[in-house]
C-alpha cells in the first residue's frame, strides 16, 4: 500500500501552494488490469499504474485554480501546487467558495482486499478459461477486471484522509445461434466472484432466449431484473437527487420534499459504505461519505450535497462532491433501492398475469431530465410472461418512460438482490422490481 | 520521452515480444467555464506516461505507467510481455498483423495561435461576453460558456522501426442557454450541443465562433421552447440539420462499421453490428445518394492526425458509395481478415498513453450532394426541420435508434414555420438511410466534432468528427412517446 507516498505528494503540493488561503489536494494511485475476451478467446489484456495529484487552491477573495499532474514524484506535485496558485491569480473572485474541509476522523476502508489488489494477468486469464470451458458451444465475450484505488486527501485546514478500495468484476455476454445472454458479478474481493455461476446464468438466458418472437410495443407490466433496475435508478439519481439540480429547479424533486412521489414500497438511498456496494469512504473534498435517504416509503426526503451546495442550503456536506472543476454539482454515486419482501425474480414472475421479463437495458439516455424521461433498449434476454410463467422469448424493445412515473406504482420488490451496473457509476446489489406499467415505444427484429 | 520509449521497446523485445510498440505521451489540457457572470472553473492538467503494447506467443499484452523512471519503464515492458503470455493461454489462433510501410516522420496540427499561449483572462473575457449577451433575454435561467484546449505530444516507436513524433492540438468552445420551466428544462446550444465546436486547430477557431453574436438568438430560442407546442407523434418527412446528422452518422454508420465490433470484440459492452464481414461489397446501406467516407486528413477535423497509433499514415477511404457498403474501419490486426494483402485504413487510436489503441472512428463523413438548406426546405413543401442533438440511444446491433433534438420547426409551404419542442425521431439504420432522398451541397457541409465517443473496457473516450450537410428523410417516425 502507498499511503505514505501519496501523503508525500499531497504535502509537496500544499507546501508549493502556501501562498493560497486554502489548498485541497487529492493524490491517488489507480492500478489494476482488465482482461477482455470475445469469441471465447482473450483479445485485449491491459494493465495500468496511474499516479495523479489534483490540486485546488483558493486565494483570500475566493479566486480559485485547479490543476492536476500524473506523477509519483513530489517535485511534480509541487509544480502542480504552484501552477494552481498562478491560475487562481488569473481568475475572478468567487464569493460562493465554501472553504476546504478541516480535520475529521478517517473513515474505515472496509472494501480493500489485498488478494484482489495483487491479482495477476495469469489469474484473470484463469477466470476467463473457466468461463470459456463452462460455456462451450456458444461464443463468450466479456471482461474480468481487478483494480485497487488508493487516495489521500489533505487540506491546508487540516483534513488528512487515506482510503483504499479494491474491485473485481466479471461481465459476460454469450451469443448463441439465435440469442444472447448476460450475467455480471462484482465484489471488492475477487474470491467472492463465482465465474461458473455467472456462466451458467448467462447460458440459461441464451437457451431460453433462442428464436425470439415479436410482441407489440405499448404499455406492459414488467419484471425488471437487478441489471435493468441499476440503469433506472442510477439515471434517476443523476437527474434528480444532486443538490445543485434540485436548487436550480431542474429536478423533478425541486420544491417537492415531503411529498409522496413514488410508490410507498420504494425507499431509495445512496450509501457508499453499504456492504453490498463498492463505494469509496470519502469524497475529493475530504468529507466522509454519509448515507443519504432520497426517498423513504415513497416520500422525498433528501439530496446529495457537496461543501458548496451544503453552504448554500445551510447544512453540511454529505460527501458527494466530484473532483473539481465540477459543473454538475454533487451527485449520488452509490444509489440503492432497498429490497422488499417479494422473494426472488421467479416469485415476481409468478405474480405476473401477463407481462415482460427484462434482463437488462442497453444504451439508456435522458430525453427530458426534469420529467425523468429516459429511453433505451432491452438486451440479452427479454421474455413474455403469462399466467406467472415465462412462456417465450421476445425480440428487443425500446422503452421511452419517465422513471418517476414508472416507480409511482410498484407491484413488488424482491427480497433477493443481484449485482447490477450502469455506465454512470459502480455496481451495486439491487432487488428486482415488478411494475404494473412500463412504456415500450418501439421494437426490433432481433432478440 | 523518446529515450524512455526506446528503453521500453528494447526491454519488451528482450523479454520475448515478437512485436512491440511503445507510446510515450505528454498530454496537456486546459478548461475554462463560465456560467452567467461567474467563473465556474479554470483548470489545467498534465498527464504523462508510457504505454507498451506487445505481441508474444501470438497474443496481445498491454501495460502502462505514469512513473517515468527507468526502472518503472523496464518493469512495465516486462509486465506487458507477461500479460501477453497470459492472453495466449486462452487463445485459439495467433494474431497476425497486416504489413505496414514503416514510417519515420513528424506531424503537427496546423494552427495560427496555440491556445496555451492565450491568457486565461482573455478566455474568461471572451466567454463572459457571450453569457452576458445571453443574460439580457427575459426568462432565461442561465447561460454557460466553455472553451477547452488539449495538446498531445507523442513518440511512437515500434520493433519494426517506426519512429513517429506527433503533436495534435485540439480546441473546443461553445455556449449553452438554459431555460427552466415548471415541468421542463430547455437548452439551446451554439454551435452544437455537448461543448459546442470541437476540432483540431488553434485559438483562432474559437474566436471565429463569435459566441457573443450568437448568444441572444440562442437564449431567445431556449425561452421560446418552454411554451412551444410539442412535436406531435406522426410519420412524415423530416429535414435533419447537419449537427444532428453528424451524430446520426456516428451511431448508425461509424460504430456499425468498426471491423472489431463486426467481429464481436465489443459484444460485452456496447454490442456488435448488424453488418457482417460478408456484407462488404454487397450490403445496401442507404439510397443511391448516400455516401460515407473515412478521412483522417480533413482540415480541422477532431479526428485528424498524421499517423494512427499503429503508425499507419492518415488517408481518405470510401466506406459507402452510392448507397453500397464498400469498406469498414480496420487496423493491422483485422485488415488481413478482409483478404490477403489488405492494409489497415488507419483507425487505431488510444484515449491516452494509459489505454490500448482500438479501432476508432476518426473522421467519418456523409458526403454532400447539391443545393442549400433553403432550397431543400422549398423543395420539401411540408414536414419537420430539426437539429442539434439532445439525446441519443441505439441498440446493441446499431439498428434501432432514437434521437432527441433541441429544437424543431414545422416546414410549411417550403419555409421554416412555427417552433416545436421536444422533437424526437426513431428508425432502423438501413431503412433510415434508404429513405434519404436529398442531401444539401458543399456550401452547407460542415465538420462537427464529437468529443465524447465511448468504446472499450475500460471505457475510452475518443474525439472524433463527422462532416454532414442537412438532408431529407421520408416516412420517418417522429414525436416518439
Amino acid at each position: 500500500m502507498n499511503a505514505d507516498a501519496l501523503a508525500r505528494l499531497a504535502d509537496a503540493a500544499i507546501e508549493a501552494a502556501s501562498d493560497a488561503t486554502a489548498v485541497e489536494v487529492m493524490s491517488s494511485r489507480v492500478s489494476g488490469g482488465v482482461t477482455r475476451f470475445a469469441d471465447s478467446q482473450i483479445h485485449q489484456n491491459t494493465a495500468k499504474d496511474l499516479w495523479e495529484v489534483a490540486v485546488r487552491c483558493v486565494l483570500a477573495d475566493g479566486r480559485a485554480g485547479v490543476t492536476s499532474i500524473s506523477s509519483d514524484d513530489p517535485a511534480d506535485a509541487a509544480v502542480a501546487g504552484s501552477r494552481a496558485v498562478a491560475l487562481a491569480r488569473l481568475a475572478p473572485p468567487d464569493p460562493s467558495f465554501a472553504g476546504v474541509a478541516g480535520p475529521v476522523p478517517t473513515p474505515p476502508s472496509p472494501w480493500c482486499d489485498p488478494a484482489t489488489a495483487a491479482t495477476t494477468a495469469a489469474e484473470r486469464a484463469a477466470v476467463v478459461a473457466e468461463i470459456v470451458t463452462e460455456t462451450a458451444g456458444v461464443s463468450a465475450a466479456g471482461s474480468v477486471a481487478t483494480d485497487l484505488t488508493e487516495c489521500v486527501v489533505r487540506t491546508s485546514a487540516g483534513a488528512d484522509l487515506y482510503g483504499a478500495r479494491s474491485g473485481a468484476q466479471i461481465n459476460l455476454v454469450l451469443t448463441g445461434p439465435a440469442s444472447t445472454g448476460h450475467a455480471e458479478s462484482g465484489s471488492h474481493a475477487i474470491g467472492e466472484l463465482d465465474p461458473a455461476r455467472a456462466a451458467r446464468r448467462a447460458l440459461g438466458k441464451v437457451r431460453a432466449g433462442a428464436d425470439a418472437g415479436p410482441v407489440e410495443p405499448g404499455e406492459w407490466p414488467v419484471v425488471l431484473e437487478p441489471s435493468a433496475v441499476a440503469s433506472l435508478i442510477q439515471y434517476l439519481g443523476f437527474v434528480g437527487f444532486g443538490a445543485k439540480v434540485v436548487d436550480e429547479d431542474r429536478s423533478f424533486a425541486s420544491g417537492r420534499f415531503g411529498e409522496a412521489v413514488l410508490d410507498p414500497k420504494v425507499t431509495m438511498v445512496d450509501d457508499a459504505l453499504d456492504p453490498q456496494g463498492r463505494g469509496f469512504p470519502f469524497d475529493p473534498e475530504g468529507t466522509p461519505k454519509q448515507r443519504v435517504e432520497f426517498v423513504r416509503r415513497g416520500v422525498l426526503t433528501g439530496v446529495a450535497h457537496d461543501r458548496q451546495s451544503a453552504a448554500r442550503a445551510g447544512t453540511v456536506s454529505t460527501g458527494h462532491a466530484l473532483p473539481p472543476p465540477n459543473p454538475f454539482g454533487p451527485l449520488p454515486m452509490d444509489p440503492f433501492v432497498l429490497p422488499g419482501d417479494g422473494g426472488g425474480i421467479d416469485d415476481l414472475v409468478a405474480g405476473t398475469e401477463r407481462g415482460l421479463l427484462v434482463t437488462r437495458f442497453h444504451y439508456v439516455n435522458v430525453l427530458q431530465p426534469k420529467e425523468t424521461v429516459l429511453t433505451g433498449m432491452t438486451r440479452d434476454g427479454t421474455f413474455l410472461v403469462e399466467d406467472g410463467r415465462v412462456v417465450r422469448p421476445v425480440r428487443n424493445l425500446r422503452f421511452t418512460q419517465s422513471v418517476v412515473d414508472a416507480l409511482g406504482e410498484v407491484r413488488e420488490i424482491s427480497s433477493e438482490t443481484g449485482y447490477g451496473t450502469e455506465i454512470l457509476g459502480g455496481g451495486t446489489q439491487l432487488p428486482a422490481l415488478a411494475l404494473p406499467r412500463f412504456r415500450f415505444s418501439g421494437a426490433t427484429d432481433f432478440g | 520521452m523518446r529515450t524512455l520509449a526506446a528503453l521500453g521497446l528494447d526491454e519488451a523485445t528482450r523479454a520475448g515480444a515478437d512485436y512491440a510498440d511503445v507510446r510515450g505521451m505528454t498530454l496537456d489540457t486546459e478548461s475554462v467555464a463560465v456560467r452567467g457572470p461567474e467563473i465556474e472553473g479554470v483548470d489545467r492538467g498534465t498527464s504523462r506516461g508510457i504505454g507498451v503494447r506487445v505481441l508474444a506467443e501470438g497474443a496481445w499484452g498491454f501495460a502502462a505507467t505514469s512513473r517515468l523512471d527507468r526502472e518503472a519503464v523496464l518493469e512495465t515492458a516486462r509486465r506487458a510481455v507477461a500479460i501477453a503470455r497470459a492472453s495466449a493461454t486462452v487463445r485459439r489462433e495467433p494474431i497476425a498483423l497486416a504489413p505496414v510501410d514503416v514510417q519515420q516522420g513528424t506531424w503537427a496540427t496546423p494552427h495560427a495561435r496555440d491556445p496555451f499561449d492565450v491568457g486565461v483572462e482573455d478566455k474568461i473575457g471572451y466567454l463572459l461576453a457571450a453569457t452576458g449577451a445571453a443574460a439580457a433575454t427575459p426568462g432565461l435561467t442561465y447561460a454557460r460558456a466553455t472553451c477547452d484546449a488539449r495538446k498531445s505530444e507523442t513518440w511512437l516507436l515500434s520493433s519494426e522501426g517506426a519512429a513517429i513524433h506527433q503533436t495534435v492540438l485540439q480546441v473546443s468552445g461553445g455556449l449553452a442557454c438554459v431555460a427552466v420551466g415548471e415541468h421542463e428544462v430547455q437548452t439551446r446550444s451554439y454551435p452544437n450541443s455537448f461543448g459546442g465546436y470541437a476540432g483540431t486547430g488553434g485559438w483562432e477557431d474559437i474566436v471565429a465562433l463569435d459566441l457573443e453574436a450568437h448568444a441572444p438568438r440562442c437564449a431567445e430560442e431556449a425561452v421560446a421552447l418552454l411554451t412551444a407546442p410539442e412535436l406531435p407523434g406522426h410519420v412524415g418527412t423530416a429535414v435533419i440539420g447537419g449537427s444532428q446528422l453528424g451524430l446520426q452518422v456516428h451511431e448508425s454508420v461509424g460504430h456499425a462499421l468498426e471491423f472489431d465490433r463486426i467481429l464481436g470484440h465489443e459484444a460485452d459492452f456496447a454490442g456488435t453490428s448488424f453488418v457482417a464481414p460478408g456484407d462488404i461489397g454487397r450490403l445496401r446501406y442507404g439510397s443511391d445518394l448516400v455516401g460515407f467516407t473515412l478521412d483522417t486528413t480533413t482540415p480541422k477535423g477532431l479526428g485528424t492526425f498524421g499517423y494512427d497509433d499503429e503508425g499507419t499514415p492518415a488517408g481518405r477511404h470510401p466506406l459507402v458509395v452510392e448507397g453500397r457498403l464498400v469498406d469498414v474501419l480496420t487496423n493491422r490486426e483485422t485488415a488481413p481478415l478482409l483478404g490477403p494483402g489488405r492494409q489497415s485504413n488507419g483507425t487505431m487510436r488510444a484515449e491516452s498513453w494509459g489505454a490500448v489503441p482500438l479501432v476508432r472512428m476518426t473522421n467519418i463523413h456523409l458526403e454532400p450532394d447539391v443545393g442549400t438548406l433553403d432550397e431543400l426546405l422549398s423543395d420539401t413543401g411540408s414536414g419537420v426541420l430539426m437539429d442539434t442533438n439532445r439525446s441519443w440511444s441505439i441498440d446493441d446491433r446499431r439498428l434501432n435508434f432514437q434521437f432527441g433534438c433541441e429544437i424543431a420547426w414545422e416546414i410549411r409551404k417550403g419555409r421554416r414555420g412555427r417552433m416545436l419542442r421536444n422533437p424526437t425521431y426513431t428508425g432502423r439504420t438501413p431503412d433510415f438511410w434508404g429513405a434519404c432522398d436529398a442531401i444539401a451541397g458543399p456550401d452547407e457541409w460542415k465538420v462537427y466534432g464529437t468529443p465524447n465517443c465511448g468504446k472499450g473496457q475500460p471505457m475510452q473516450v475518443a474525439r472524433v468528427a463527422h462532416g454532414a450537410a442537412p438532408a431529407r428523410f421520408r416516412d420517418l417516425r417522429m414525436g416518439v412517446r
